[in-house]
């Protein structure tokens, strides 16, 4: 399971989000402006605030990294 | 294999002289990190020549395709350069990447633009994405309800301010001159706000925190007064630092760290390397201008492949 921990406005979160989409790779959005509990869990999880964080199977990848999605995905 | 030209950078400058380049039929290589370059994080652009307005991001997607459209470029994506070394005999050049691969070529145009300056203070590194941040379009609703500084006194300072103002309790912002070098109408905006205080001569110290950034200690440079803020979170806007690091040795760098180029060709220091876009010693980062200087070069690279062959 894929999830994207992201805010609306952040253009390294759209592009992470087009690249799996581009991979055909579904995932869930998280938008942590807006969902507080998403916030605290991105927090626990990547320990650091910063936006767009990919969580592929707990594969947990901080910032866009397109080599960092292709290995997490066994690519 | 050999490369006629590797052009280092998916900014606007390189991604222009990759169109010219292909249209050029020399035999290309372009690496880049990702497209776009740095204003990728802009929200609106109001000046690039053509567009009334375009985002950052729809800026990136527009340069990447029209650079696509050409099979005669190849496009390595995702990859950093970690440094170029000149052969010893050849004149050849090799570029050798983060990954361990290495690729050889004639020529090179160093479009790898710039990077967010860091404060280089104590806790700046440790505390990097638990409370300092580069990306205040990114970052900013992590301040949700919290008091955030901005350390800077430009326009994208106020940019950061902006984008804080959804979310912040209170933002200070620290400039370490007299007055602050924003526009007017950005600091009357942020007043009237209401959430925003600005101290000047203030020179950021040290960051502090346990696992997350709780404070900001900085320097009253009029008093002398060590004084500490606490905040939740600290976005740092204090212009850029070039990506020269990867040719330091082999090609002028100047006192800010852009690389020297003569204004008539974009060529270095080095023969067989050009440089263009904020990479490069020229004196306004634009986007338009960029793309001039990328062009210029790439077809001063034509000139000096067809006479050196």
């Amino acid at each position: 399971m894929i999830k994207v921990y992201s805010t609306q406005t952040c253009p390294y979160c759209i592009m992470a989000k087009d690249y799996l989409k581009n991979l055909g790779q579904s995932f869930e959005e998280v938008d942590v402006s807006v969902d507080e509990k998403g916030r605290e869990e991105l927090v626990e999880k990547s320990h650091q605030m910063g936006v767009p964080v990919v969580d592929i199977n707990g594969t947990i990848i901080v910032g866009f990294n397109r080599a960092e999605i292709d290995k997490a995905l066994g690519k | 294999m050999l490369y006629d030209l590797i052009i280092i950078g998916g900014g606007p400058a390189g991604v222009a002289a990759g169109i010219y380049a292909a249209r050029k039929k020399i035999k290309s290589l372009l690496i880049a990190e990702s497209f776009g370059g740095q204003s990728v994080i802009a929200a609106q652009i109001n000046n690039f020549i053509g567009f009334k307005s375009i985002s950052g991001l729809e800026l990136k997607n527009v340069l990447e395709e029209h650079l696509r459209v050409y099979e005669d470029i190849e496009i390595k994506e995702g990859a950093k350069v970690e440094k170029i070394e000149a052969g010893k005999s050849n004149g050849n050049f090799s570029v050798i990447l983060k990954s361990g691969e290495i690729f050889q070529t004639k020529t090179i145009l160093l479009a790898a633009g710039s990077n967010p300056r860091r404060l280089q203070v104590p806790g700046e590194e440790k505390f990097e994405g638990k409370g300092v941040f580069y990306c205040s379009t990114c970052d900013a609703p992590f301040l949700k309800d919290k008091v955030a500084a901005v350390v800077g006194g430009g326009n994208s300072a106020f940019y950061a301010v902006f984008d804080l103002l959804p979310y912040a309790s209170k933002i200070y912002v620290l400039s370490r001159g007299e007055t602050l070098k924003a526009d007017p109408i950005y600091i009357d905006k942020a007043r009237s706000s209401g959430k925003v205080e600005i101290i000047n001569f203030a020179e950021a110290k040290e960051i502090l925190g346990d696992k997350f950034v709780s404070a900001l200690r900085y320097e009253d440079k009029k008093s002398g007064e060590i004084k500490t803020l606490e905040v939740g979170g600290i976005f740092v806007e204090i212009g850029y630092q070039p990506n020269s690091n990867m040719i330091k040795g082999l090609a002028d760098i100047n006192q800010n760290g852009k690389i020297v180029v003569n204004c008539e060709t974009q060529a270095t220091s080095c023969k067989g390397i050009w440089a263009a876009g904020d990479i490069s010693s020229v004196l306004y980062g634009q986007i338009n201008i960029a793309i001039g200087d990328g062009i210029k070069a790439v077809l001063n690279i034509y000139d000096y492949l067809k006479n050196n062959k």
